[in-house]
């Protein structure tokens, strides 16, 4: 338990003070002494100091309001992780404005239908990539006015009269302040904390996104719930990479981050953020299951490719590990020989297994949006890495359940933060109550009205309260199913035992009113492409790779062996490898990464339909988009295989 | 392979930072430790003999820095460094025994330190004037030109005249006193090794500082590709003759050591033999490392010695290896570099990397 003298001096959350306020208060105060975020860039974290952060955000401001700005408008940004989307976002909340984030990876219809529902009159996008998204919408969004770039990378031949640099921007912002001093601040002082700072889009696994309305207030007091039980501190790192339309990440640089005042490092590229990452080494992280999952399969392969003697100092420190979260998770005492043992294990593997993974200064690990499985809590714990289950929702600014340090169990999510209350409806509905439930979706009274019912969120997920007072969730659609014999089992369990092995990507467990249960895998190209070099099969795509007989047989081993200690009626009977993962641009997963169950079986009917017939083989004639727009047409036969016994 | 493997969390906010030699706690305790080896364990606890070991060894790591910077870092394949050491060893005695101070400049103990600077910079100069063939030529009629440097310079201009100044006959010889650095006179083999440790000291980190440099930049594109080089604007001329310049520098001063540990000199220790051994030296060490300099110069000395002693020792037992058989050790040395070069082709440096290397991907293999 953290002591009092530890927790940070937070500020006083007051219906007055809103997240511009509180940041340049913040800024003031560090000014040239303390760096606020970094960039990685030419294999070096370029340092940003508190006074440039704010001098930036201030031009950007500024500039924004000579361009007509008002109270109230919206503001939207796309594009990789980086400062200039912060100080974009910054600079709206001072101009009294409203910030949207987009997902990087949005289509191009789903960002018009954002932009155009929102009444975006500015968009902040990273470079021409985002340039030539935004050109294509810019016809059917009447009311987005200006795009504003700022990496002019390809931008020479640009000619459209809306297109500016965040340059030329904070050039007229400079004029204004010239023109009109303190206008900024005056700016800022406007602000009340029941104004509406940030509009959400919720990724949603049914339907059109919604757009959430959180105000300064909510967003403050989630933060300060959170960190009254888990602090983090001025000096603390925090890797952005997540995107920031997720409210993980917002709840995690903004509620939090500017609270406490730490340091943000943004990565150098998407693609390099693991291992900028392991160069920062954070003390908190934020992360869907997914990442983790990642960590977990990229320790499995590189253990299977190590040598003799490191593997077995890898097992027997591994087993100690799990002996001794176990027993943490038991609750029980810790005898001293098995103290003695963690520490050996601990110097002997685990101190360098958690620097290859970023984790050596981890203070919290959290994972949320997601369920995750068993098997990967204990693996995290195992290593001593303090990985928590959280939930909540976009509509409570973040997070509302959190597991206690040192009272973990698998299955729940936890208990409420301090300020929040949960309760379970009549029909099993959780809702929950705190300062931070949001304003409303916007444009949408039907759909606040049914989420929002005197001041109670209405989450739509069922669960329970267990006897510990943990909260347990069940899966968005259903996370129980039952079999045509009324026999129950859990396909989100399943799934995430079987994505426990390294050679499996993702899973869809199939089962609900029918006979038995069967499963579609996707197969990990590189886990499983690297296996096949070494036993010398050739292939030259995923689909391919997928198909080969001897692939089939490493599945089905890795799904006997999630099948070994499940009760008869749980166990998987029938899989079929895909011949393509899932991806989110085909609406089957969410951009968190959630299965989309009710998508992938409209998508999959086929599959579906076969896997519960004689046949062992099923016909696919379709058609794939990729990311860039381009498509193309698969047709081949997928072969369906028991699993024996 | 080439990336510095830095643990979690350490993480630099500008170049000065990120190009550090010493980036964590761990490995400037590593290096303290190695300062107190050098300056006051070895020192205080060696014998004589040893001592005069570990001067053997500096003497190598001294004479070896410019064969690696030409071979290694420049791709100038050198057989002929013996006498960049000789001229440097000959400058040095010559001011110090023939030059007429003032008495002040002797009484002060200026002599020897200037003559380290004025041996440093004449082996360099001299070192030059061999080089020049290098802006026309490459491979083996460069090594044709330099081992030209060792026949002129020592069998020829060394031997037949400059030996014969002040009428000594073959060799000079320095009077005790005669070398000493202000008021402190070289006169035992702990003296001779702090010099030693200082001067490898200084030189090490200046090689390993000049590569890592701009003209370090210049002299690993040569190598590399010396037409490329020339294509990304580098003046290979000046580069090329640089490095000769630098080599023969650090010859120079390794030659005017030497001076201070045999208080002697005839150009019997310049022999090509000697050129042929620094050339060994860092093929054993690790070719293009600086580390690989000192790896290989402890190597070849170590066993060396140990060869002597076990000749020595199995000499009570076979007296046939003193007789019949006295160039075993010679035999054993060249089996052993046989054997070094077919097992480990790319040097102890190598070597070195990959135990550490073994240990930073614990418990992994990549």
């Amino acid at each position: 338990m953290p002591q009092e003298s530890k927790m940070p001096a937070l500020p006083e959350i007051t219906k007055d003070l809103t997240i511009p306020k509180l940041f340049y208060r913040i800024a003031q105060k560090y000014g040239r002494d303390k760096v606020a975020m970094r960039e990685k860039e030419f294999g070096i974290w370029r340092p940003i100091t508190w006074h440039d952060y704010l001098e930036n955000v201030k031009y950007l401001t500024l500039g924004m309001v000579r361009l007509g700005l008002r109270k109230g408008d919206k503001v939207a940004m796309i594009g990789d992780n980086r400062p200039e989307g912060l100080w974009a976002e910054m600079a709206a909340l001072c101009a009294g404005g409203v910030a949207v984030w987009l997902f990087q990876d949005c289509l191009v219809d789903e960002i018009q239908y954002i932009i155009d529902h929102s009444d975006t009159r500015f968009l902040f996008g990273e470079g021409q990539e985002e340039v030539d998204k935004s050109i294509s919408i810019f016809d059917g969004c009447p009311k987005l006015e200006r795009v504003i770039w700022d990496d002019p990378k390809g931008m020479r031949n640009y000619d459209q009269d809306y297109l500016m640099s965040l340059k030329e921007l904070q050039r007229l912002g400079r004029e204004l302040d010239k023109k009109e001093p303190g206008l900024f601040e005056e700016m800022i002082n406007k602000g009340r904390g029941d104004d509406i700072a940030l509009l959400f889009y919720t990724s949603g696994t049914t339907g059109r996104p919604k757009g959430a309305l959180l105000s300064h207030w909510n967003m403050l007091t989630m933060g300060k719930n959170l960190m009254s039980l888990d602090p983090c501190f001025e000096t603390d790192d925090f890797v952005s990479y997540l995107p920031f339309a997720w409210i993980g990440e917002q709840m995690m640089s903004v509620s939090c981050g500017l609270q406490v005042g730490f340091t943000i490092n943004f990565p150098e590229e998407p693609e390099t953020a693991q291992e900028n990452i392991r160069e920062i080494g954070p003390h908190v992280m934020f992360a869907p299951p997914r990442l983790y999952e990642q960590m977990t399969r990229t320790v499995q392969v590189k253990y299977l490719d190590s040598t003799w003697i490191k593997k077995k100092i890898y097992e027997l420190a591994k087993s100690i590990g799990y002996h001794v979260a176990d027993l943490k998770f038991q609750k029980k005492p810790i005898p001293w020989y098995w103290k003695c043992l963690r520490w050996l294990a601990y110097i002997s593997m685990q101190k360098k297994l958690k620097d290859h993974l970023g984790l050596s200064r981890i203070r919290y690990a959290y994972t949320g949006g997601a369920a995750m499985g068993p098997d990967h809590f204990r693996f995290f714990h195992a290593m001593g890495v303090n990985l928590k289950q959280i939930y909540g929702q976009t509509e409570i600014a973040g997070i509302s359940v959190v597991h206690r340090d040192g009272d973990i169990k698998f299955d729940t999510v936890g208990t409420p933060i301090p300020g929040t209350e949960v309760k379970i409806t009549e029909d099993g509905e959780i809702i929950s109550r705190s300062d931070s439930v949001f304003q409303g979706y916007y444009k949408n009274p039907e759909a606040t009205a049914k989420t929002l019912k005197d001041g109670w969120l209405y989450s739509g997920d069922r669960g329970f309260i267990d006897e510990d007072n943990h909260l347990v969730v069940f899966d968005r659609s259903k996370d129980v199913m039952t079999l045509s014999d009324g026999r129950p089992f859990s396909p989100q369990y399943l799934e995430t035992r079987l994505k426990f092995s390294p050679y499996i990507k993702d899973a869809w467990v199939i089962g609900d009113k029918r006979d038995y249960v069967t499963a579609v895998m996707c197969i990990d190209y590189s886990v499983v492409g690297k296996w096949a070099d070494e036993n010398k099969l050739s292939y030259t795509s995923y689909p391919e790779l997928s198909q080969k007989p001897e692939v089939y047989d490493l599945v089905e081993k890795q799904i006997r062996n999630a099948n070994k200690d499940l009760p008869e009626v749980a166990r998987v009977r029938k899989f079929v490898n895909l011949y393509k993962e899932f991806d989110a641009d085909d609406d089957v997963l969410t951009r968190t990464s959630k299965l989309r169950r009710a998508f992938v079986e409209k998508r999959y009917g086929e599959i579906v339909d076969a896997l519960y017939l004689d046949s062992n083989v099923v016909h696919i004639d379709t058609t794939i988009t990729y990311e860039d727009g381009r498509k193309s047409h698969i047709k081949t036969d997928l072969h369906i295989q028991e699993v024996r016994d | 392979m080439s990336a510095k493997f830095l643990p979690c969390g350490v993480y630099h906010e500008d170049y000065k930072h990120d190009h550090a030699f010493w980036q964590t706690k761990f490995v400037k305790g590593k290096m303290i430790l190695l300062f107190l080896l050098t300056f006051v364990f070895i020192p205080m606890s060696a014998g004589s003999y040893w001592l005069s070991v570990c001067n053997q060894i500096g003497y190598t790591v001294l004479c070896a820095l410019g064969v690696q910077l030409l071979i290694g870092y420049t791709g100038l394949i050198t057989l002929g460094h013996a006498a960049f050491v000789a001229v440097g060893a000959y400058t040095s005695t010559l001011l110090v025994l023939q030059f007429h101070w003032p008495q002040f400049f002797l009484d002060w103990g200026l002599a020897y330190p200037f003559s380290i600077i004025v041996a440093g910079l004449t082996a360099g100069l001299w070192s030059v004037l061999f080089g020049l063939p290098s802006a026309k030529v490459k491979g083996f009629y460069l090594i044709l030109t330099t081992m030209a440097a060792q026949f002129i310079t020592v069998d020829f201009i060394l031997t037949q005249y400059v030996s014969q100044i002040g009428g000594r006959g073959q060799a000079f010889s320095l009077p005790p006193g005669t070398i000493k650095i202000g008021p402190w006179i070289i006169d035992d083999e702990v003296k001779v090794y702090y010099l030693m440790a200082v001067l490898v000291t200084l030189m090490v980190f200046a090689l390993a500082n000049l590569v890592r440099s701009r003209p370090g930049r210049a002299w690993i594109a040569i190598r590399d590709n010396d037409i490329s080089a020339e294509v990304m604007g580098i003046n290979i001329v000046w580069y090329k003759l640089l490095a000769f310049f630098v080599a023969g520098f650090m010859a120079g001063i390794a030659g005017a050591f030497w001076v201070s540990n045999t208080a002697a000199l005839s150009p019997e220790h310049f022999t090509w033999s000697w050129s042929l051994w620094l050339v060994g030296v860092i093929l054993i060490g690790g070719v293009g490392s600086v580390d690989g300099i000192i790896f290989g110069s402890i190597f070849m000395v170590l066993v060396m010695e140990l060869l002597q002693m076990a000749t020595i020792y199995l000499g009570d037992f076979f007296p046939q290896l003193m007789m019949k058989f006295l160039y075993v050790k010679e035999s054993a040395f060249g089996l052993a570099i046989c054997a070094f070069l077919i097992y480990e082709p790319r040097g102890l440096s190598y070597r070195w990397w990959q135990i550490k290397n073994y240990f930073n991907l614990w418990p992994f293999s990549y």
